[in-house]
């Protein structure tokens, strides 16, 4: 035990006659003190685990933006491994810079504005009646409008696209087509299906978000203002938007900063009528073996990312300034909504059933229907999901029969549930090393480095880890194809959540009750097993959970990095999409929309945990 | 035997940072009850940590029973598991996923005493604090007071030979507070171990410690018996801290007429109150009459009005006012007296506390040997 071994040492220096203030003396007294207990140890080896897990993929991929690629000798005009501007100016100036970055900048710029637009302002109303007012069945509508965000948001598009999609693409008919009505490609497919798919999907994150700044918002205020004789027009401009303005803002950044990386929905939507936006764009340079490029739209993606969560931060610094001191006087008064009640209750109903109920309901009935849009008794069957000898070549069985659904679900739980795993314990060490370690460069480098992945959508980041792992780099063999990379990827994604979930642990902890151990007596790592894990086994057991519910619903990640072989159910559900087999694809996006809606749920029961807890920048 | 000695001690928390602690100085001796008292943010709390090792000193050197336990320049830092020493913290620190044994039990499993000898200890301890019909339920089950019983056993079932307290009996309603004094105090008695206990509460450093040392600053200001602290402040500081309500402090480099009262006092009586800069008078030391022929003349006295009353329960606060100062007096009888009634106040010279240009106590007797 090194703990043992430096005591022994410090202990004899004195003997040894060494003078005063001199080095040795000072050296050992580092160590008995900073560096006495494992937690500095542990603190470098997390630096270096992080250091090459987070820092060495993005370092990779911005070498690989300026470095020439194997194949782009010629055009490049320099050997493989040189130096080269070409991939920059190939992406943002030659004339296929606008195919590849400008316009699909400019399509994710218009669609964030408008999710941004919509969401904004659906989401303050419903969050407002939900908050504020006796709106009818508020307590049920307060989860139910929350649903959409705990689905996949790809969950809508398919939707979507089972009704509209029209003959512009081969497969299977959307209902309406079916129905002998044409949808047109800009009701069907691109930026306003895109657009509205988004709004509804970030809406939740609105009504949470502002929700929570308006329940802290003392009804006082406004009363006080009131008795003053402001009107209630008057309270609303001159009180509650201003001290609600920190948190619009920083929910119309986060909600930007996701929309950058938000690949799936864009992917199904978009691409039949050549849409693309800046992920998709990624999405295509790499299946089209452009690494160079795909590295400077990573890159690109990466700095709009931080740029927006940077301001974020500022904002909610800024935010702060406005947190008064409620304390106990802290009221919130209902306000009664009188004759507008029933229209309050239809909108909140329509937004449900337009963001959650319909598009669930279209998806189940289209794993249902042997032809898309004939409502016929006759027409539903079982089949999609247990039937046999079905005309599909690639899944020729309902897909409950289907050993791919079964292999990609075992890959799902292994991989998702191994990262979470270990991104849960990780983040508790980070936890503690951050919180107690003497050594402080360590703690800083430790609590940023793990929020780094946090500024860098996934989908940026998975191209980075395809940059570092795709070839074996010195002991490393090449991960690409393995389960290994999407381990790590994902574990290296949730850090942010798991080391601050830690943190906030560790810090929530105190130093008191280990420190009282340590008087008592105990060594570190007795402290370690009878003090510290026992009490933290709850925020363990949420650090693992929740990581593990939003990973089963990820794709941005996986579509980068998985192969068949690594098939998760996300994947395998896209790969379906791609062969046209709508129902089975369908039928698999429900099975993932109903682990991750019950999984939530049932996380949220056990660990006593908000899902809105977790928003919070 | 356990002697505690801080040898110019200094704390920053960052190099070249504030000193937390600047260059204290303090022997506590064998059985002491010594209290650190002082406001918040003196370094009273540091200090106690360095004493168990929980912080490490920046400079200086802590040394008991001429054991150097921590000094930099020597490279020694003995950490606290190796200390055996007791600490009770201000907010309990009790493991909230252990029972109330358990919590009690730890230290004596990590010391590797056999069962029975563990549960006659853990159990004479329970009984001896009044919190073994608890010993199954774990700490969130506890009142305050019962918490604070269970930390107290939990250090106390080692014997340390030094317990230090943070605060321990700052969480506790008054009631609770005289209950766990006069425990405290026979557990000193009982145990005859050194105690070492933070407050800034100077009324629980008066009635428990038999040493106070009062620090401001990160230093030391005085150390010395309740009684010394109270009757003799080594500066003006000390004598403000103490003491409730605070003492009188009359600045005479101000003008008003007191103060002309008071300086024809000290002129009546040069030289023996040269280079007095500041005078102190204890509220109680104040007494008023309403017959000018009550006042002796070797007394400090002058015309005041009564101000306020205010009645504490057998006591009462009396608000004066006098020649544009506001003087606090207390009186245990009542006071017959009514708002702004003209009065005399007359203090006993003896009485009175001085201090210097540097705020600095200067004592009469050593003046009048001058």
């Amino acid at each position: 035990m090194p703990t043992f071994f430096l005591y022994g040492v410090t202990m004899h220096l004195p003997i040894l006659g060494l003078k005063k203030g001199n080095l040795p003396s000072k050296i050992s007294y580092r160590f008995s003190t900073d560096w006495r207990e494992p937690t500095s140890i542990i603190g470098i080896f997390l630096t270096i685990v992080f250091a090459y897990l987070i820092l060495a993929p993005i370092l990779s991929l911005l070498y690989d933006a300026i470095q020439v690629q194997f194949g782009d000798q010629r055009r490049a005009g320099s050997p493989v491994g040189g130096l080269t501007s070409y991939y920059l100016n190939r992406t943002l100036f030659s004339p296929v810079s606008s195919d590849l970055f400008w316009e699909p900048l400019s399509h994710t710029l218009s669609i964030s504005i408008g999710t941004i637009l919509i969401s904004l302002s659906v989401g303050c109303i419903l969050a407002w009646l939900l908050g504020r007012t006796d709106l009818f069945g508020r307590r049920w509508f307060a989860t139910a409008l929350i649903v959409p965000y705990m689905l996949p948001s790809w969950t809508f598009a398919l939707a979507w696209r089972t009704a509209f999609k029209n003959r512009e693409v081969g497969g299977q008919m959307g209902w309406f087509e079916a129905l002998g009505l044409t949808p047109p490609d800009w009701l069907a497919y691109g930026q306003f299906p895109i657009t509205i798919i988004l709004a509804l999907h970030y809406t939740p994150f609105v009504i949470l978000l502002f929700g929570n700044a308006l329940r802290r918002l003392d009804s006082q205020l406004e009363e006080s203002a009131r008795i003053l004789g402001a009107s209630p027009q008057v309270v609303a401009r001159k009180i509650i938007l201003p001290l609600m303005l920190p948190s619009l803002m920083s929910a119309t950044v986060l909600i930007f900063a996701k929309c950058l990386g938000e690949f799936g929905v864009s992917y199904v939507l978009g691409l039949p009528v050549d849409y693309d936006v800046l992920a998709t764009s990624l999405y295509r340079s790499i299946s089209s073996r452009q690494p160079g490029v795909a590295a400077v739209i990573a890159i690109a993606i990466m700095l709009l990312g931080m740029i927006s969560l940077l301001i974020d931060a500022r904002l909610v610094r800024e935010s702060r300034k406005f947190v008064t001191i409620g304390g106990k006087g802290s009221m919130n008064r209902k306000n009664s909504l009188g004759k507008l009640q029933f229209p309050a209750y239809a909108f909140a109903l329509i937004i449900f059933l337009i963001s959650v109920g319909l598009p669930l309901l279209v998806l189940t009935m289209s794993t249902l229907m042997r032809v898309p849009g004939n409502f016929s008794l006759d027409n539903f069957t079982l089949d999609y999901w247990v039937g046999h000898n079905l005309e599909f070549v690639y899944v020729p069985s309902g897909i409950l029969l289907t050993p791919d659904l079964w292999n990609a679900t075992w890959n799902t739980v292994k991989i998702v549930g191994f990262a979470s795993i270990c991104s849960g314990l990780m983040g508790l060490l980070v936890g503690y090393v951050v919180v107690r370690s003497k050594v402080r460069p360590v703690s800083i480098f430790l609590r940023q480095v793990t929020f780094f992945p946090y500024l860098v959508p996934g989908i940026a980041f998975a191209a980075a880890y395809l940059t570092l792992f795709a070839v074996p780099r010195g002991p490393i063999p090449a991960l690409y194809g393995t389960s290994v990379i999407l381990i790590l990827a994902l574990m290296s994604d949730q850090m942010p959540f798991a080391s601050r979930a830690g943190i906030s642990a560790m810090m929530q902890l105190g130093k008191d009750p280990e420190e009282a151990a340590q008087v008592a007596g105990a060594r570190w790592f007795r402290r370690m097993i009878s003090i510290v894990i026992p009490i933290q086994k709850g925020s363990l057991v949420a650090g693992v959970l929740l990581p593990f519910i939003s990973g089963i619903r990820g794709l941005s990640l996986f579509v980068i990095l998985a192969v068949p072989g690594t098939d998760v159910l996300t994947t395998f559900s896209l790969r379906l999409l791609d062969y046209n087999y709508t129902q089975a694809a369908n039928a698999v996006v429900l099975i993932i929309s109903a682990l991750a809606f019950f999984g939530t749920l049932s996380v949220q029961k056990l660990t006593r945990t908000n899902l809105a807890d977790g928003l919070e920048g | 035997m356990p002697k505690i000695s801080l040898k110019n001690v200094s704390k920053s928390y960052s190099k070249g940072g504030l000193k937390a602690v600047n260059d204290l100085n303090l022997e506590i001796a064998d059985g002491d009850f010594m209290c650190l008292l002082g406001p918040s943010g003196c370094g009273k709390t540091t200090t106690l940590r360095m004493i168990a090792g929980l912080e490490n000193l920046s400079s200086g050197e802590l040394v008991i029973d001429d054991k150097v336990l921590d000094a930099r320049n020597k490279g020694v830092f003995v950490p606290p598991e190796q200390r055996e020493m007791g600490l009770v913290f201000q907010s309990y620190a009790l493991w909230p996923h252990l029972t109330i044994e358990e919590n009690t039990d730890f230290g004596l499993r990590l010391r590797k005493v056999t069962k029975v000898e563990r549960e006659e200890r853990v159990t004479k301890i329970m009984k001896i604090l009044g919190i073994d019909s608890f010993r199954n339920r774990y700490p969130s089950q506890l009142s305050g007071g019962q918490q604070q019983r269970v930390a107290l056993a939990r250090m106390l079932v080692v014997s340390p030979k030094i317990l230090l307290l943070d605060e321990p009996l700052s969480n506790l309603d008054a009631r609770l507070r005289l209950e766990m004094r006069t425990e405290l105090k026979r557990i000193h008695k009982e145990f005859g171990t050194t105690i070492v206990f933070v407050t800034h509460d100077q009324w629980e450093a008066m009635t428990l410690a038999t040493r106070i040392a009062v620090m401001n600053n990160g230093k030391v200001q005085q150390v010395g018996s309740p009684d010394e602290i109270y009757g003799r402040p080594s500066n003006q500081f000390v004598a403000e801290f103490v003491g409730n309500p605070p003492i009188n402090i009359l600045d005479l480099s101000r003008k008003n007429d007191l103060l002309d009262f008071v300086e024809t006092f000290l002129q009546r009586n040069e030289p023996y109150y040269r280079d007095v800069c500041y005078i102190g008078l204890r509220p109680e030391t104040i007494r008023l009459t309403k017959n000018e022929a009550d006042l002796l003349e070797e007394d400090l006295h002058a015309p005041v009005k009564i101000h306020s009353i205010m009645p504490t329960g057998g006591n009462w606060i009396i608000e004066l006012k006098a020649g544009g100062v506001k003087l606090h007096a207390t009186t245990n009888e009542p006071p017959g007296w009514e708002i702004d009634e003209p009065l005399f106040f007359h203090v006993e010279a003896a009485l009175i506390q001085m201090f210097d240009d540097r705020s600095e106590r200067i004592d009469q007797i050593e003046n009048l040997e001058q």
